[in-house]
């Protein structure tokens, strides 16, 4: 029999302060107010369809990088992720070290969005917001942010349209969805990625979120919500901790046919390393992306591994490329105090000596 | 915050009530007739209910979760004083709950039907994956939800390919004249439900098998503890069995097992609701309404002329730049050289607009982007080569790779 220490009455005190603590957080959730979606103020630059390209007011008594940024986020979830409250914001450490932002919001794609493929979003979409951002600015090029699968259609943007691409940035950006562990990649591997578009249309964001939770289940839809009851105990806590919450199960359907060859080509078929990926009619090859890069990536990222991002090295031309390692997660890269004072300044930093 | 709420008030009052009266039971000793957990729980869904308090839709559903958890976190407590006040030690307290889990899941696996669903307290944290499959997919399927939830399905006798055919003929029969057509779509829709059906039983027991082997391991480590590495709380003791799960399940969820039976479920569930679509398209047909299909049609149509539509515009500011420079007279043309680009964009945006209706003069220069600045790069030999070249000129830096740590600093 094992030695425990612990005796009833202290189980019976450690119950009643989660009950107290319950108590206080659903008060303080019920009197909360309405949270936002994003913090810092930005101009609608340009629209199409459910697409719009903002710009983010640049801060001011910064030296501005003359070469604007892009930010093309995934089209799973939203955006604000990258500026999620106001201490936890990276958008707002690229504006205060005089990066001009610019991003794409996807919007929330529909049925009449179905049959929107990756050569509309990467040589139809991104490339008209590109040339806007290049008029605006006067410039040939412009630097390329790209998130997760946003990372992906970063790198075949790149690859497609060198001349319009002077410096490339990825961040948790699945290239080999081959190495072990990849628990997402293997999941899907059997799954019929026709059967499902055919009979969905688009596949429905609650999917995603399913998916994603499973992940890791009794973290994210147990182990969650009893810490939770800590967390929002403490008033000043709760639209933080709620921010968050939104965010996670706030999942835009995804356009049926980009879904198709997404997951097909990248995932099961894991073209990007194995060649014979098409965007549209034109092939793309990554060794013939020479644009300077830097792959960020997170050490405890559960949905894009380390080695899943860390393939593109060998598979791009490039010869100025960097790596940067965040010791994190998957979300913690862009809402962690530790990410805001370490990973943001080194974008920055990387941009501004490219310029 | 918001002004406060008198409902919130209320209910942080009557909370602290049934605590401090909690309390006093379980420390006295004195077991409840029912379980507190539920109590608790249905105290807070009646407070709900009467009072009609309003929270943020945003919030909405973590609460509920919140709620959910807490019950069942309430409901492991509960299970483990009442065994240690009626004398265990806290292992054997442990154990002797380890084992009640064990025997629930012993009459769960003699249910084919069992999804999950209707596990209630501590355990329904166990069947987050499956019953969230429920609940997910009930939006999804083509008939309501609740011929899922037959009488009898949580038996051992249950099965539900005999109920919809209890002599295995219906499904084989087949159709003789005008409705012969769809008569065979409805034998094959049945058929396709059971098959998903099947299959999403296949995945629950496999789900209960790891549950059950999970156990078994938390039982072993903690049996296994010292006072070191004993947790010393309750929270602790949570912490390790959400660990210990998850060690399980991830275990699981990348075996090849679960690949199959995952991508079987889904699967056979998408070739259903394939299937009922198209009945449905038919009835549609039928009554002169415009069906999935030819809607479809009319997408695809649509989003063709779009991108059509896209690149003769592009074509057409081409052309346009293009007279401009030839109407500009060939001294135009020579001089045309790169604009100058904006030293600083950001401190004058009221000039953008302007910049963005101003002719081009550079043929190189994007907005109106020239046809092969626009097109992307095909990859040709030819092109491939010159890329490179251009790309890689003689002074270009050797292949940096530089891999930092963020943590300490980059």
């Amino acid at each position: 029999m094992s030695n425990f220490q612990f005796r009833a009455d202290q189980l019976v005190d450690e119950m009643v302060q989660f009950n107290q603590n319950l108590s206080k957080g659903v008060k303080n959730l019920l009197e909360a107010d309405e949270i936002s979606s994003g913090v810092t103020p930005r101009e609608e630059i340009y629209t199409e369809d459910k697409l719009t390209l903002y710009r983010y007011q640049p801060s001011t008594g910064v030296v501005q990088n003359r070469i604007p940024t892009l930010i093309v986020y995934a089209l799973v979830n939203r955006p604000y992720m990258m500026d999620i409250q106001e201490n936890r914001s990276t958008i707002r450490g690229l504006l205060d070290s005089g990066q001009d932002v610019y991003l794409i919001d996807w919007g929330y794609p529909d049925r009449a969005d179905k049959y929107l493929t990756l050569d509309d979003y990467i040589n139809g979409y991104i490339d008209r917001c590109v040339d806007v951002m290049r008029e605006r600015h006067g410039v040939d090029k412009i630097n390329i942010l790209g998130i997760c699968q946003g990372g992906v259609f970063s790198l075949c943007y790149s690859t497609l349209h060198p001349d319009k691409v002077k410096n490339l940035v990825t961040m948790v950006t699945p290239v080999d969805c081959k190495t072990p562990g990849n628990m997402l990649s293997h999941w899907v591997q059997k799954m019929d990625i026709d059967a499902i578009v055919d009979a969905m249309g688009n596949l429905p964001g609650e999917m995603l979120n399913w998916t994603f939770l499973n992940l890791k289940p009794f973290q994210l839809m147990g182990q969650k919500y009893v810490s939770m009851v800590d967390i929002i105990a403490e008033e000043k806590n709760v639209k933080n901790f709620m921010r968050m919450e939104k965010w996670i199960f706030d999942s835009p359907d995804q356009a049926g046919e980009a879904f198709r060859q997404f997951i097909k080509d990248i995932f099961q078929q894991n073209k990007l390393v194995e060649g014979g990926l098409k965007i549209g009619k034109h092939p793309v090859d990554l060794a013939d992306l020479h644009v300077p890069i830097l792959n960020i990536f997170a050490e405890q990222d559960h949905l894009v591994p380390p080695a899943a991002s860390k393939a593109m090295r060998k598979l791009v031309g490039s010869k100025d490329y960097t790596e940067l390692s965040f010791p994190g997660g998957h979300i913690g890269i862009y809402v962690s105090g530790k990410a805001q004072a370490t990973v943001t300044p080194a974008i920055a930093e990387w941009l501004n000596k490219r310029t | 915050m918001s002004e406060s709420n008198p409902w919130a008030e209320q209910w942080f009052n009557a909370q602290q009530q049934f605590v401090d009266a909690w309390s006093d039971m379980a420390k006295s000793g004195v077991p409840g007739n029912s379980s507190q957990s539920d109590l608790w729980a249905q105290s807070f869904d009646l407070w709900r209910k009467a009072s009609g308090a309003q929270v943020q839709p945003d919030f909405q559903q973590a609460m509920d979760k919140c709620m959910d958890m807490g019950k069942g976190y309430f409901a492991m407590a509960e299970q483990v004083s009442k065994s240690m006040n009626a004398g265990a030690e806290p292992a054997e307290a442990i154990n002797q709950w380890m084992d009640q889990l064990k025997q629930s899941l012993q009459q769960f696996g003699s249910m084919p039907g069992f999804d999950g669903s209707a596990v209630n307290g501590f355990m329904k944290q166990w069947f987050n994956p499956t019953s969230s499959w429920q609940q997910m997919t009930a939006g999804l399927m083509p008939m309501n939800q609740g011929a899922w939830q037959m009488p009898g399905m949580n038996t051992p006798s249950f099965n539900l390919g005999e109920m919809i055919d209890p002599f295995g003929t219906m499904l084989e029969a087949p159709g003789v004249g005008y409705f012969r057509e769809p008569q065979a779509k409805q034998q094959k829709g049945l058929q396709l439900a059971l098959e998903y059906n099947q299959a999403n039983q296949a995945f629950n027991q496999a789900f209960l098998q790891v549950a059950t082997e999970s156990i078994r391991d938390f039982q072993a480590r903690i049996m296994k503890m010292d006072a070191e590495t004993a947790p010393k709380s309750l929270r602790e003791l949570y912490d390790l069995w959400v660990d210990t799960s998850e060690e399980h399940y991830a275990k699981f969820a990348m075996s090849e097992e679960y690949q199959e039976l995952y991508g079987d479920m889904v699967n056979r569930l998408m070739i259903m609701k394939k299937h009922y679509s198209e009945i449905a398209d038919d009835t549609l047909r039928a009554m002169n309404l415009p069906n999935t299909r030819e809607v479809d049609t009319m997408q695809e149509r649509l989003q063709q002329l779009r991108r059509d539509n896209f690149a003769l515009k592009k074509e057409i500011s081409e052309i346009k730049s293009m007279l401009q420079q030839v109407m500009a007279g060939p001294a135009a043309t020579d001089a045309a050289a790169p604009a100058p680009r904006a030293a600083d964009v950001s401190a004058a945006p009221a000039a953008a607009p302007a910049a963005r209706k101003a002719p081009r003069k550079s043929a190189t220069r994007p907005a109106v982007a020239s046809k092969t600045a626009a097109k992307p790069v095909v990859k040709t030999a030819a092109a491939k080569k010159a890329a490179t070249k251009a790309a890689a000129p003689k002074a270009a830096p050797k292949k940096k790779t530089v891999v930092t740590k963020a943590s300490k600093g980059a």
